[in-house]
């Protein structure tokens, strides 16, 4: 129900999101991908409540590369691939036949298509542009000559971490230990409990995953 | 992909990268940095052993081989941020000749929250990377010939313009000129303009038209005119007043400060009439009544000294005027600020109390928010008295007072015998009895909404433009008639507009990228509480095109001018060089490693310096200072702390214009040369879902209580109207807003660069606040759908 130790996975701290976007203009200009093509990275900022009890949480999200893979395991072509060296999931855009199956499979809404109707996503920045993590050696840390992912890299905030689980694992705090832990986001993802209170904040930090993500989505 | 670019690479070798090999040359580095820049270190692999190879501090100066370096053919460039002009540090990835990444610089002054940590980008400055390439940049220079804008080459143009500014000054007088440069990146057009051509007219833009009034407060109180900024990260309480910190800054320090300050259990304050980012994270969020922050503030103070919670030793000792403040506070009650302010009574006496005990670790952040509405410099004035009663000023934590590097001035440094050609000269608005009517005259020599008038009396016959629009800053219909009347208009712009479609000369500049720049704009407020520091890049490659940057526009005008021997230098890097007399360090090491950090300076700068004001204290009442006692005077106001309700001077919503109309500003743009950009109103439009429309111009964000009745829902088209004038741009109904209060980005529509939207100063006729001269761009308006569904 969670992923291996050296496998890598997203971290994100509502409290630290100013909601600025700068992950998803990062992404786009580290991927040489057009602004108004669809986000690998998005923000979505989810509020309630009439003035003045109003209230809002930004949420980034991506691939969060996540230690089950639904895409993988509905993919007909086998096109996408959970990498046993790192855990990121790739796509191989030669074989991906943009069938759309991992859209409806991906509780993140990750997967996008382009203008020849074929997949990509966030790769973790192991390589470059759509379809770009495929085939690369095992990911290195930044710290091993690998690139800080792009959202991670320019995040205003210092909100979003990635990395191998037993490293990010070190720098969350406890209670976001304790959540992950207990399967909060079904392992998929670490999230910061939100510090704010009202009804969205409850269903955030309940770690609700239905909730997180519709109401990102 | 970017259109590849011939220009060659100004590599700033492996050597400028991190900061682990200046360990030698620079004395900020640390254990802990060295592991920050190890990253980047790692990331170039064998290429930083050949640049080890090549000396440790010293550029090689040489072009790299790609067949000998290890990385193939990956560069690094620096750049300091220019699209908001607060010089975050950027670093750029380089292949064959075009940048293709860019990032922030770890520990930069701007751009990180200080030591031992990362740098990173904001949206604008990540969008500079589009900027360098953007193929709808004006790219070659235009004169007017028989009436049209026609391209032509750099000598032609230089000769046009120095033979239309001898036959200006022939015809009208040099006088007539004005000097409107905004963000050049040298102060040369000071030189230029003032001392050489003979021009007193000059208008700016803190001053004249960003947060007029609490910059007049901040100067004649002794705080300063940069009087924004707390020491965020000692701070213990922070009040964001009016002030968006997480998405409108002064470089991204300001939000990652105020994170570290939330980390270590600080409060934060937010006094907005909308909910925003800040809000989101803020203790308390008070959604003030619009324009009544003056009440609220001095029921604070009323509090304070109730309870006698202020700072008895620095009001004493530090303070002049504390018997105008005690009087103007006697009765402003919490109770009597909550019917004006809205804001419950027993929440102000908290806000109050919880201030005055964190301090002197408390501090008050306030910009535009407070800065541009008529009655504000009174409003602001309120402010910062708290700031002399609970004794923060220059204390950690506290308001901060920064320190510049000790810059040069560069005619000095080559003992060149400057004229000043406009000696004896006074600015119009003081020379002519048509202006008497202007009480701000007192306190500065121009106004940005008078201007046209000026225009229509003859007293100001031309203009100079450096990257500034003044058709985005107020009274944009009348300016758009003075460029027409006006005889001569002189731009450098990147962008067309209906500024440069309007001049007679447009030079194409060279974005920030392009150029070599030494960040001499106010390089003070940053991540380093206690350094002095200095921030400069040298040019990633050659300007796109045939643009050029400004700085060698004007020496090339100068020397075309007959003014030669005035100015000795060809290009921007050696007036910087000059600038940096006084420093250790050349421009070429700054540049190679972006910014360094100079000497320290302590707190309680004022014990040793005074305030440098005319009582040398800081100021609750303004009655030793001559220019505002003046206005005062014909204003009929007091020179002490005062309440002021809003349509003293500014416009009151009324039955036929019942809303308020204020503009704001989003993190993706700053002022009107962002708005072109894909990347950022893509974003934009995203973050407010309506990225399938087609639109991409600025929205009007209203109540759902105020959409209803006028049937308007969100992506409808919907029409602004005021007595001045009206404009079209798509609704956004939203609850963050305050019913009866709507407001829409700045820098969009007719007259702006990216003209898809609603200019707000469309609405705007001349309000002003006549103490300060900002113009007022609180408006009262009507919306009513138009378009239907764009």
């Amino acid at each position: 129900m969670s992923a291996d130790d050296d496998h890598w996975m997203f971290y994100f701290d509502p409290n630290r999101c100013i909601g600025c976007h700068a992950c998803s203009v990062s992404c786009k200009q580290r991927h040489n991908r057009d602004a108004d093509a669809d986000d690998w990275r998005t923000v979505s900022h989810v509020s309630s409540g009439e003035y003045p009890d109003f209230r809002e949480v930004p949420i980034s999200m991506s691939c969060m590369h996540c230690h089950d893979a639904p895409c993988e395991q509905v993919c007909p072509p086998d096109a996408i691939i959970k990498r046993e060296e790192d855990g990121i999931v790739t796509v191989d855009r030669d074989r991906c036949i943009g069938c759309h199956y991992c859209a409806w499979a991906c509780p993140f809404g990750a997967p996008t298509y382009d203008e020849e109707g074929l997949m990509s996503k966030c790769n973790l920045c192991l390589g470059e542009g759509p379809g770009g993590g495929h085939g690369q050696p095992e990911r290195q840390t930044p710290e091993e000559g690998g690139a800080v992912p792009a959202c991670v890299d320019d995040c205003v905030g210092g909100a979003i971490k990635a990395g191998p689980k037993s490293e990010i694992m070190q720098e969350v705090s406890e209670e976001a230990a304790e959540r992950f832990e207990q399967g909060a986001y079904e392992g998929r993802v670490i999230v910061e409990p939100l510090k704010e209170d009202g009804e969205m904040a409850d269903s955030i930090r309940n770690g609700d995953e239905l909730n997180i993500v519709d109401m990102a989505r | 992909m970017h259109p590849s670019c011939n220009g060659e690479v100004n590599s700033i070798t492996e050597c400028g990268r991190g900061q682990r090999e200046y360990r030698g040359c620079q004395p900020m580095s640390s254990d802990s940095s060295l592991e920050l820049s190890r990253r980047r270190l790692l990331q170039t692999g064998a290429a930083v052993t050949a640049a080890a190879a090549i000396g440790g501090c010293l550029s090689s100066g040489e072009e790299p081989d790609p067949a000998t370096t290890p990385t193939g053919d990956e560069e690094y460039a620096y750049g300091n941020c220019w699209m908001c002009h607060h010089a975050c540090g950027q670093e750029l990835t380089v292949r064959e000749g075009t940048a293709v990444d860019i990032t922030g610089v770890d520990e930069h002054p701007r751009g990180s929250a200080g030591p031992d940590t990362p740098g990173t980008l904001c949206p604008k400055g990540q969008a500079e990377l589009e900027k360098l390439y953007d193929p709808d940049r004006i790219t070659e220079p235009h004169i007017r010939k028989d009436g049209e804008l026609e391209a032509v080459d750099w000598d032609e143009a230089i000769e046009y313009t120095a033979q239309r500014l001898h036959e200006f000054d022939d015809e009208h007088g040099a006088e007539k000129m004005l000097d409107a440069t905004s963000w050049s990146t040298t102060n040369f057009h000071g030189f230029f303009w003032g001392n050489l051509y003979g021009t007193p007219e000059r208008i700016g833009r803190g001053r004249h038209v960003c947060f007029g009034g609490p910059h007049l407060s901040g100067d004649l109180m002794g705080l300063g005119s940069n009087m924004r900024f707390v020491d965020y990260q000692h701070s213990e309480y922070i009040i964001a007043w009016g002030r968006n910190i997480f998405e409108s800054f002064a470089g991204q320090w300001e939000p990652k400060g105020v994170l570290e300050a939330l980390d270590n259990g600080a409060t934060l304050v937010v006094v907005d009439p909308q909910h925003t980012p800040t809000a989101q994270k803020a203790d308390y969020w008070l959604p003030i009544e619009p324009r009544t922050d003056g009440a609220l503030a001095l029921a604070m103070g009323h509090v304070i000294l109730e309870e006698g919670l202020y700072d008895q030793t620095f009001v004493e000792e530090e303070t002049y005027g504390f018997e105008a403040y005690e009087e103007a506070v006697a009765d402003k009650t919490p109770e009597w600020a909550e019917d004006i302010t809205g804001i419950d009574a027993d929440v102000i006496r908290e806000v109050a109390i919880g201030f005055a005990e964190a301090a002197p670790a408390a501090g008050i952040a306030l910009w535009t928010g407070v800065g541009q509405y008529g009655e504000a410099q009174k409003a602001s004035q309120n402010v910062f008295a708290l700031n002399g009663l609970v004794g923060n000023i220059d204390r950690p934590g506290g308001f901060r007072m920064w320190q510049a590097p000790p810059l040069a001035n560069p005619f000095q440094v080559r003992d060149i015998d400057l004229p000043n050609n406009a000696e004896g000269a006074t600015p119009a608005l003081r020379t002519y009895d048509e202006y008497e009517t202007y009480p701000f005259r007192h306190t500065t020599g121009i106004g940005h909404t008078v201007v046209p008038e000026m225009v229509d009396n003859g007293h100001l016959m031309g203009m100079f433009c450096h990257y500034d629009n003044p058709l985005t800053d107020g009274s944009t219909q009348a300016w758009l008639e003075a460029l027409e009347t006006m005889d001569l208009v002189i731009t450098i712009d990147a962008y067309w507009n209906e500024l440069t479609r309007n001049a007679d000369v447009v030079f194409p500049e060279a974005i920030q990228l392009e150029k070599d720049t030494l960040i001499n704009y106010a390089p003070t407020w940053s991540a380093y509480h206690d350094r002095r520091w200095i921030s400069g890049s040298k040019a990633v490659h050659e300007p796109l095109g045939e643009a050029r940057p400004g700085f060698e526009i004007l020496v090339d005008l100068a020397e075309e001018m007959g003014w030669g021997e005035f100015v000795p230098w060809e290009t921007e890097a050696e007036y910087n060089e000059d600038m940096l007399a006084n420093i250790d360090y050349t421009f070429e090491e700054v540049a190679e490693q972006n910014f360094v950090l100079l000497e320290e300076f302590g707190y309680e700068q004022w014990k040793e310096n005074g305030f440098p004001t005319a009582t040398g204290k800081f100021q609750f009442d303004l009655d030793q200072e001559e220019g505002y006692v003046q206005s005062a005077m014909e204003l009929g106001i007091e020179t002490g702390p005062q309440w002021l309700p809003p349509g003293t001077w500014g416009e009151e919503p009324d039955d036929e214009y019942p809303l308020h109309f204020y503009d704001t500003r989003s993190v993706f743009f700053s002022f009107g040369a962002d708005q072109p950009l894909a990347q950022l109103h893509e974003q934009y439009a995203r973050k407010h879902n309506l990225e399938n429309e087609e639109y991409r111009g600025n929205y009007l964000v209203l109540n759902p209580r105020d959409a209803e009745p006028r049937g308007i829902e969100t992506g409808d088209m919907i029409t602004v109207e005021s007595p001045a004038g009206s404009g079209e741009l798509m609704a956004y109904v939203s609850e963050r807003t305050r019913p009866g209060f709507t407001t829409a980005e700045f820098g969009f529509g007719t007259g702006n660069s990216h003209e898809e939207g609603m200019n707000t100063m469309l609405v705007h006729d001349d309000q002003h606040d006549p103490v300060s001269s900002q113009p007022d761009r609180h408006l009262a308006v009507e919306v009513s759908a138009t378009g239907g569904d764009n």
